[in-house]
């Protein structure tokens, strides 16, 4: 083999290494936006051996209402829809109406140091993927 | 200076990436439509053959010839009969009854067996024209570049443990054939025969209907 067509075979490696690390990313990128909404934002304001409660809002359909799953230490407790009345979110300009506060009614819980977390369900475009992501950050809560 | 034998290495590594990438990030990604599985498998494809050229490759060389299709086969027949024995003998003995119409039962099995040919010559083509000879060129001919080519061939259906030992055996057999016989025709043959007597004979459960990569856990 002359150093030509050495030359020219490394040159076809690399060019080929190039596009394939192009398509790679492009795949984690679109991964990304299939899995995850960049667009969610919530807070999860209280939790106690009562209730639940928060706001969430999907600002890329700010007139939607987000479904929301509940979880106590890491356990799954229930589903719902953040649509209660929550003006104060509205009046913060990060919802356009006054409906979209979350109460969950917290289940029986032994005495102890628990942790809530609640998921915004994100389906991806064909809704062949539904995954599940974190609204603000997890609660800490004591039940005496 | 990159030597020869180190461009050789690059160019394997460089074509078994493209399929690790197609078996394991591409096919769990790519969701219903599969298209984008072929960018890798064509980005393989231009490496492959421009790199016949660039080496000088002739057809002949590569082992798509008929001259001595004969021969080969001849070498293939003792080791064929031996594995296809003890697939018999394990699916036997693992209660599952041999059924020679279960490839793919909802088509006709001389198509199946002409598409197990031609998937087999593909195969066989990337496996022994392209990953054989550049192992050779790394390690000489002889019993080094017969493994390394049939430990590529087995990591390349991980993680199907029963697909991974059965695709080491036969890549050995073939290595050693394509090397005293090249001839790809007689490869993708028996290929194609030994696919369709081991799924025959195995059972189903074992095989896992040769899923490999990410799908094997679909």
């Amino acid at each position: 083999m002359n150093s030509k067509a050495r030359a020219r075979l490394v040159h076809l490696l690399i060019s080929k290494s190039i596009v394939e690390a192009l398509l790679i990313a492009g795949v984690a990128v679109a991964f990304f936006f299939a899995t995850t909404n960049p667009y969610l934002r919530g807070v999860l304001d209280t939790a106690d051996k009562t209730s639940v409660s928060g706001w969430a809002v999907d600002e890329s359909r700010p007139s939607a209402r987000v479904e929301l799953q509940l979880f106590i230490d890491d356990r799954f407790v229930a589903a719902a829809i953040a649509d209660k009345f929550r003006p104060d979110v509205h009046e913060a300009k990060r919802a356009e109406d006054d409906w979209h506060g979350f109460v969950f009614s917290a289940p029986q819980l032994p005495a102890g140091n628990h942790e809530a977390r609640v998921y915004a369900v994100h389906s991806n475009a064909s809704g062949a993927r539904k995954t599940l992501q974190l609204i603000g950050k997890p609660y800490r809560f004591r039940i005496e | 200076m990159i030597t020869d034998r180190s461009l050789a290495a690059w160019e394997i590594v460089s074509v078994i990436s493209s399929v690790l990438i197609a078996e394991w990030i591409l096919s769990a990604s790519a969701g219903r439509n599969k298209l984008i599985i072929a960018v890798p498998a064509a980005l393989a494809f231009v490496l492959i053959i421009g790199s016949h050229f660039l080496r000088g490759e002739s057809l002949r060389d590569l082992g798509i010839r008929l001259d001595n299709f004969l021969p080969a086969l001849k070498l293939l027949s003792l080791p064929m009969i031996i594995i296809a024995g003890i697939a018999l003998l394990i699916g036997f003995l693992s209660g599952a009854r041999p059924d020679f119409f279960r490839w793919h039962a909802e088509r006709l099995i001389i198509f199946q067996l002409a598409l197990g040919f031609g998937w087999g010559f593909l195969q066989q083509y990337v496996l022994q024209s392209f990953m054989n000879r550049r192992a050779q060129i790394i390690l000489g001919r002889g019993t080094a570049s017969v493994l390394v080519t049939a430990v590529i061939f087995s990591i390349l259906h991980f993680p199907n443990p029963w697909l991974m030992v059965v695709t080491f055996v036969g890549g050995v057999v073939w290595a050693f054939v394509y090397q005293r016989q090249p001839n790809l025709f007689a490869l993708a043959l028996s290929h194609g025969v030994m696919t369709w007597v081991l799924v025959s004979a195995l059972p189903p459960s074992a095989l896992n209907h040769l899923r490999i990569g990410l799908k094997y856990f679909a």
